[in-house]
């Protein structure tokens, strides 16, 4: 079965759909035209390079290729999950990039290599899709459980202190507050999973079945892939908040004021 | 015998602004002490220093003859119990707030009972059905009393208090006064209550940060 084509004028058509929330917006009185000019634009520009990109990779299958693009896609999610959680990339980037590297690197090869078995394990049809995939996911997770844990801190500094004077050990200190972090930053897969397929179809399911895919089979890898979305989010924001306590204190356990981007 | 705690030529830089300056002074065993002056003249931060709460700048503090460092900060902190203003519980009810300390490593295996609890509270006027109280439900005074019965659960020695008459009336102030007559307890305050100035036997007087003033009289 193969997907319908959108032609041209039927795109240009698909872009004639936004002057009604853009018109809708303007009669409330929000002026957004630029930012959603901006949005729209950049959203066509960036899936056009990645296309063109895409379709190179698949036509050369190269694993060196397939991992630089892979390793790219780690530096950008590293950089830009700091930036959105406020803290300074200078202090906490590598740590970020082993976190999401590590569970990325695991829950990707595990899926391909011993769930999905295709012929080569590098097969940019599987690595490159499922990794974007699955990193895109815990770029959101890291966000999370990053901001909360280190805003949580700076608001409650007395009660950390507080445990500290009681004799908590650091990690005992931060204990409460880690775990706070990591269940707001797995609670979005967590109700995602619970109500997957019933409030809406997932966005890889419907990409399948629109691209010719047996329902069945599509049900099948949205299952893969949430699954290793669901374990590689928990172990890279584990790994990234234990990695970062080492970096945001001082000898004294003190968090350090240099480490957070001023407000 | 040595100082429990001394402080020498101490300067603490926060934000750019200097909090202590040249601060320097030595307390024994036993004794107890108050630090009088205005708001922002680095009381607290006195007590904080000690707490390795504040990089120091320049000078040395030090503890049993120890210096200050990343090591020895555990047994400072260790030995020494840190009731503010408005001391945090950490728990839900009272009798967890109490035995919160009990859970992390270094003291698990002292776990007090249900009755050393209640002897702790009755020295400090707390009635013992107040262990099944709600922490947020309880007056400032009750959540001071009750920090202060969590130190003495753990059997620290050193006390370091920042106004911790403030919110008591005069039977549990008269409570805690007794408290701190032991004389294996030593006590670092920061006062302006004239009732608990006249309980200690050293009155160190800050301004800007600077140590200007040290009084002694009998009360130690």
């Amino acid at each position: 079965m193969e997907t319908l084509d959108i032609a041209l004028p039927q795109m240009a058509m698909l872009y004639g759909l936004c002057l009604l929330p853009w018109i809708l917006l303007w009669l409330i009185g929000l002026r957004l035209s630029r930012d959603i000019g901006i949005s729209i634009l950049r959203m066509s520009i960036q899936l056009i390079l990645v296309g063109i990109y895409l379709k190179t990779l698949f036509m050369l299958n190269n694993p060196w290729l397939n991992g630089l693009w892979i390793l790219v896609m780690l530096i950008v999610a590293d950089l830009s999950i700091l930036k959105r959680a406020g803290l300074k990339a200078r202090y906490f980037a590598l740590a970020t990039f082993t976190a999401i590297a590590s569970s990325i690197l695991f829950s990707t090869a595990y899926l391909v290599i011993l769930v999905i078995q295709p012929t080569h394990f590098y097969d940019a049809r599987y690595i490159v899709p499922l990794a974007g995939m699955i990193l895109g996911n815990c770029l959101q997770g890291n966000v999370i459980a990053l901001e909360r844990f280190y805003s949580a801190l700076r608001k409650n500094e007395n009660e950390y202190a507080t445990f500290l004077m009681l004799g908590a050990t650091r990690w005992e200190a931060v204990r409460p507050f880690f775990r706070d972090a990591i269940k707001a930053a797995i609670n979005p897969t967590i109700a995602s999973m619970a109500t997957m397929g019933l409030v809406s179809l997932p966005g890889m399911m419907t990409g399948q079945i629109l691209g010719g895919s047996e329902p069945w089979l599509a049900v099948k890898y949205q299952i893969a892939i949430m699954i290793c979305i669901f374990t590689s989010t928990t172990i890279a924001c584990i790994i990234n908040l234990k990695f970062s306590l080492a970096i945001a204190f001082n000898a004294f356990d003190v968090l350090k004021d240099e480490v957070i981007n001023k407000p | 015998m040595p100082p429990i705690i001394r402080f020498d030529q101490v300067s603490v830089t926060a934000h750019e602004k200097v909090i202590l300056s040249n601060v320097s002074f030595a307390l024994f065993q036993g004794e107890k002490a108050a630090l009088f002056g205005k708001s922002g003249s680095g009381k607290s931060s006195v007590l904080r220093t000690l707490l390795g709460l504040h990089p120091l700048q320049s000078g040395s503090v030090y503890f049993q003859e120890k210096p200050l460092t990343s090591v020895s900060i555990q047994t400072i902190r260790s030995c020494t119990a840190y009731i503010g203003q408005e001391p945090v519980l950490g728990a839900e009810t009272v009798r967890e707030a109490l035995l919160l300390p009990f859970q992390f490593k270094v003291h698990r295996q002292y776990r007090p009972t249900d009755s050393q609890l209640i002897e702790v509270l009755q020295r400090l006027q707390l009635p013992p059905d107040i262990l099944n109280q709600q922490s947020n439900r309880i007056s400032g005074g009750e959540k001071q009393r009750i920090a202060l019965a969590r130190g003495l659960l753990l059997g620290k020695t050193l006390y370091l208090l920042d106004e911790v008459t403030s919110a008591l009336d005069a039977q549990s102030k008269q409570a805690v006064f007794e408290v701190f007559s032991d004389p294996q307890l030593t006590v670092l305050s920061v006062a302006h209550d004239p009732e608990w100035l006249q309980h200690c036997g050293i009155i160190f007087e800050l301004d800007a940060g600077r140590l200007t003033e040290m009084k002694r009289h009998g009360n130690t």
